[in-house]
């Protein structure tokens, strides 16, 4: 008995000395960061602006009833490295400073043009960040990005955070982005992030409704190396996605084979891309292979979709949609930025492995100058719940 | 300080007699004299029948309940008979039907004509008269104290050394009810009472076999309470009924109220929280307990039965497991498991998360739950070590409370310190939550395992305050080596799972069918471990047989 006592003793001492962190935090004693920010002020310093859970207005239910004042605190502090920052924050903030709740890492714009290397390596040390934090671009400063209001979540740094893991557009979490930073063969690329009007809430009367601006993605920032040299809008990103081989969900949207002027949509059910190399001792192309498989879901036009002709046509008509957006991120990849976003170089160095070592550091040239061949592969599932027109009068 | 002490016990206590104790002599009347059973047993009778009756007068003086009724045999003054009894303990119609009036009344008629001696009417009495179901004769007078005081009435007969006892006993005592600690909902419903002989009775009625053996013997110095060690031969393992007669054998109380006594006397591990002998009010249990090799003992004066080796898994069986269909009872079981895990770390952890782990919760939970707390003055372990406090007392105040009033608690304890303490701001609801969940879970297992678990949450709960989810850790390991260090009766008390026995896992965490549990625990009904046939599975006949 006094063995097992003295033995549990010695536990509890050995906790204290070798665990490291006494970190007993009460949750009163937290500030939550929902949202940090990096932007860099015209004389090169860091300003990090953090969006805080303002705990006390988000009581939900019960007592004390939610929305008393705003639900976030947006605080901004400067110095000459994002730590600095953060010190000069922490005079202003009364509660220690916790980020594992963080949701959105947003870049300025101007912090982006000048190499984001510097303002990663913080998050990455710290214990306390998670990797899962999505990295996103803002067109203009992080800090409005982060003082924007959301109507329907609790904070905007969440709606965010939402809107990101709907993968409706390009989105990317902090671990993956610093995979792409540190991988030859390949760009970063990150969401783009910026405020743009989103929806009206409606007053008694008409005069008294308010119109909202509100952060949103609208396309994906590319990088070179590490800095910022341009962005993709949205249509452009999906045939990023397309050739990422990324492609979750979405619609294409094609026009009617046989009544021009009208239009089809199909939701995208399943989709899958390969890029295969080659390399003949002087030139590099790539043949990627897309397959899409959809569902039709809404038809303008009022062809029968049953007959096998029909249907041939509009699975064509879908490939050549497909194609068109992946050749639009590829001509601007290639063109104008001279940028491999699509993971290419790391197709070749997968199939190559010797040669990549000799191009490996002019890849960006090279895969500027590649021919890339698209082999389409669709077909039309389903129809949803109709075959033919339902309004049609036969 | 002697001073006034000493006049004042003289008062009270009146002087010490010198040399009291050193007079033996059985014709003197001395009230003050203390007997030792040693002392009674050697003392025998004699024929004369008022020395006798003198003397037990003596031993039973100032015992106000005791009768001594003298009467004539057959209307016959010649010869004398003095029954003896203590009031209240034997059937009165039996005494004055069955003794009484047979030997009084009844006489004359068996020998017709016959003249009464001295000498014939001793054996007259044994083998004629007395339609008793149990008689006994001694001629020694400890056994005489005994049998009075245990209820029999015993027969005096002048000129003969020799008594006989009359066993008829009939007190007042509960019927057979209903279990009031260990309900089912399927399942027999009837419960043991205080009086061993109906207990061991209620055993008898479900096991009808020669093998099951009853074996009886007297434990405590002053109150001589009847005990009985039930076992199953072939069945069980030799060496523990051995072991438990050698363990009660060694045991000099003065008393032995109820099986806690015995329990605490015999257990294998004394400083553990955790109990090493099975206690239950259910017969069909100890059946059951019997049935698999186990020991049983039962205590004269409560309905509460021991059984021997205890496992640790048993916590998580109710008898109902093997009464409902297997599927159900297996989920049950799990969920068992579940609830105590809850009792014991519910509270711990989620004081442990709150401290130290933010960064465990799910965002939009942690923003909850900071709010909830943004007005609570209190650190987390400080409310919940209160919280729990508070719901200890209601408990226990719920169990002592007279019954007209249990509304009043239920109220007090839901209203004012649920409703009340987290409007006030006083609590966070979570923490109300948390430990509301931990109480009702403590409930949904065995009720002598949540005992043992009610106290070891306030140690984790310590240790997640101090050192967060590693203090818990370390609290989980601790309690799991010393768990792996029982034995109950010199059977690992984490048997079947550790040491492993995969064919006892059916009956641990699941329960197979019983078609497939072939076999008695291993460990403790080694000595015929096949419970059943094989192949009981039932089956549609094989392809090709003819109806």
């Amino acid at each position: 008995m006094r063995k097992l006592l003295a033995c549990l003793a010695l536990l509890i001492v050995v906790a204290g000395i070798f665990s490291g962190c006494w970190s007993r935090k009460e949750m009163s004693e937290l500030a939550i960061v929902l949202g940090a920010g990096v932007d860099r002020t015209p004389d090169g310093q860091v300003r990090l602006t953090l969006q805080l859970a303002r705990t006390g207005a988000l009581a939900g239910g019960g007592e004390g009833g939610g929305g008393r004042g705003a639900t976030t605190w947006v605080v901004s502090g400067t110095g000459s490295t994002i730590l600095d920052a953060q010190r000069k924050l922490a005079e202003r903030i009364s509660r220690h400073i916790n980020w594992t709740h963080n949701v959105v890492y947003i870049f300025g714009e101007e912090a982006a043009r000048h190499g984001i290397r510097q303002y990663t390596n913080y998050y990455s040390r710290s214990p306390q960040p998670r990797e899962i934090t999505w990295v996103l671009v803002a067109k203009g400063e992080a800090k409005d990005i982060l003082e924007t209001i959301s109507q329907l979540e609790n904070t905007s740094a969440q709606d965010i955070g939402y809107l990101a893991r709907a993968k409706t557009g390009f989105s990317i979490n902090f671990k993956d982005f610093k995979v792409m930073l540190a991988t030859k063969g390949s760009n970063p690329i990150a969401s783009r992030v910026e405020i743009v009007e989103r929806g009206v809430t409606l007053g008694p009367e008409k005069e008294k409704s308010v119109v909202h601006k509100g952060a949103a993605l609208t396309g994906t920032a590319v990088f070179r190396e590490e800095k910022l040299v341009g962005w993709l809008d949205e249509s452009e990103t999906r045939g990023l996605l397309w050739l990422r081989g990324e492609i979750l969900k979405g619609v294409i949207t094609l026009s009617s084979p046989t009544e021009p002027g009208k239009e089809i949509s199909v939701e995208i059910m399943r989709g899958h891309t390969e890029v295969e190399p080659y390399y003949d001792g002087e030139s590099v192309w790539f043949v990627v292979k897309i397959v899409v498989e959809g569902d039709l879901l809404e038809q303008q036009s009022s062809e029968d979709i049953t007959e096998r002709d029909v249907r041939k046509a509009i699975e064509e008509e879908m490939a050549r949609e497909v194609e068109e957006k992946a050749r639009l991120a590829l001509d601007k990849a290639q063109g104008e930025y001279g940028v491999d976003i699509f993971g290419f170089g790391m197709a070749f160095h997968r199939k190559y492995p010797r040669e990549w070592a000799e191009l490996e550091d002019r890849w960006d040239e090279v895969f500027a100058g590649a021919y890339v061949d698209f082999v389409l592969e669709s077909h039309l599932r389903r129809s949803g719940l109709l075959g033919k027109r339902g309004s049609v009068r036969e | 300080m002697t001073r006034f002490v000493k006049p004042l016990r003289v008062r009270l206590f009146g002087r010490r007699k010198k040399g009291s104790g050193q007079d033996n002599s059985p014709k003197d009347l001395q009230k003050d004299k203390v007997f030792s059973d040693q002392e009674l047993q050697n003392l025998g009778l004699s024929p004369d029948l008022q020395a006798n009756l003198l003397q037990v007068r003596e031993i039973l003086s100032e015992c106000s309940d005791v009768v001594f009724r003298e009467f004539d045999f057959a209307q016959d003054e010649r010869i004398k008979l003095a029954l003896i009894y203590v009031d209240g303990l034997v059937d009165k119609t039996q005494v004055s039907d069955q003794i009484l009036r047979s030997l009084m009344l009844d006489a004359p008629l068996v020998e017709q004509g016959g003249e009464f001696t001295r000498a014939r009417a001793f054996m007259l009495i044994k083998k004629k008269l007395l339609p008793m179901h149990d008689l006994k004769e001694t001629n020694n007078l400890g056994q005489v104290i005994d049998a009075v005081l245990e209820g029999a009435g015993v027969l005096l007969v002048n000129g003969h050394a020799c008594a006989i006892i009359n066993y008829s006993r009939g007190w007042e005592g509960r019927k057979v009810e209903e279990s009031q600690t260990e309900l089912v909902v399927r399942g027999p419903r009837e419960a043991f009472v205080e009086t061993l002989r109906v207990n061991t009775s209620l055993l008898r009625r479900k096991i009808k076999n020669p093998n099951l053996k009853i074996e009886t013997m007297k434990l405590g110095e002053v109150t001589k309470t009847d005990v009985a060690v039930v076992y199953i031969k072939g069945i069980v393992n030799d060496k523990i009924v051995a072991e438990v007669k050698e363990r009660l054998n060694r045991i000099k109380i003065d008393a032995v109220l109820e099986t806690g006594y015995i329990e605490e006397l015999i257990e294998d591990s004394p400083w553990s929280p955790f109990c090493t002998l099975l206690h239950t009010e259910r017969p069909d249990k100890v059946a059951a307990n019997l049935l698999e090799g186990r020991v049983a003992i039962l205590v004269d004066g409560t309905p509460y039965v021991l059984t021997a080796p205890l496992l640790f898994v048993e916590s998580l069986q109710t008898p109902e497991d093997y009464y409902q269909r297997w599927p159900v009872s297996s989920a049950t079981r799990l969920f068992r498991l579940f609830t105590i895990i809850v009792s014991l770390l519910a509270p711990s952890v989620y004081v442990a998360i709150i401290t130290y782990h933010h960064e465990m919760l799910p965002t939009a939970l942690l923003l909850s739950m900071a709010a909830q707390r943004e007005l609570v003055p209190f650190p987390v372990f400080v409310e919940a070590f209160a919280m729990e406090f508070t719901f200890e007392i209601l408990r226990e105040a719920s169990i002592r409370l007279p019954r007209q009033v249990g509304q009043a608690v239920s109220i007090v304890g839901a209203l004012i310190i649920g409703e009340a303490a987290v409007r006030a701001g006083l609590v966070g609801a979570g923490t109300v939550i948390v430990v509301a969940l931990t109480g009702i879970a403590s409930f949904a297992y065995c009720y002598a395992a949540s005992m043992s678990i009610r106290l070891l949450r306030f140690p984790i709960l310590v240790l997640a305050g101090i050192l967060g989810l590693y203090g818990v850790i370390c609290g989980v390991l601790f309690i799991l080596v010393h768990l792996a260090t029982l034995r109950s009766f010199g059977v690992p008390f984490l048997s079947p799972v550790a040491p492993l026995n995969t064919g006892g896992l059916k009956d641990t965490v699941v329960r197979a069918p019983w078609w497939a549990m072939l076999r008695r625990p291993r460990l403790i009904g080694m000595a015929n471990p096949q419970r059943e046939a094989e192949g009981l599975k039932p089956a549609p006949p094989p392809a090709g047989r003819k109806r």
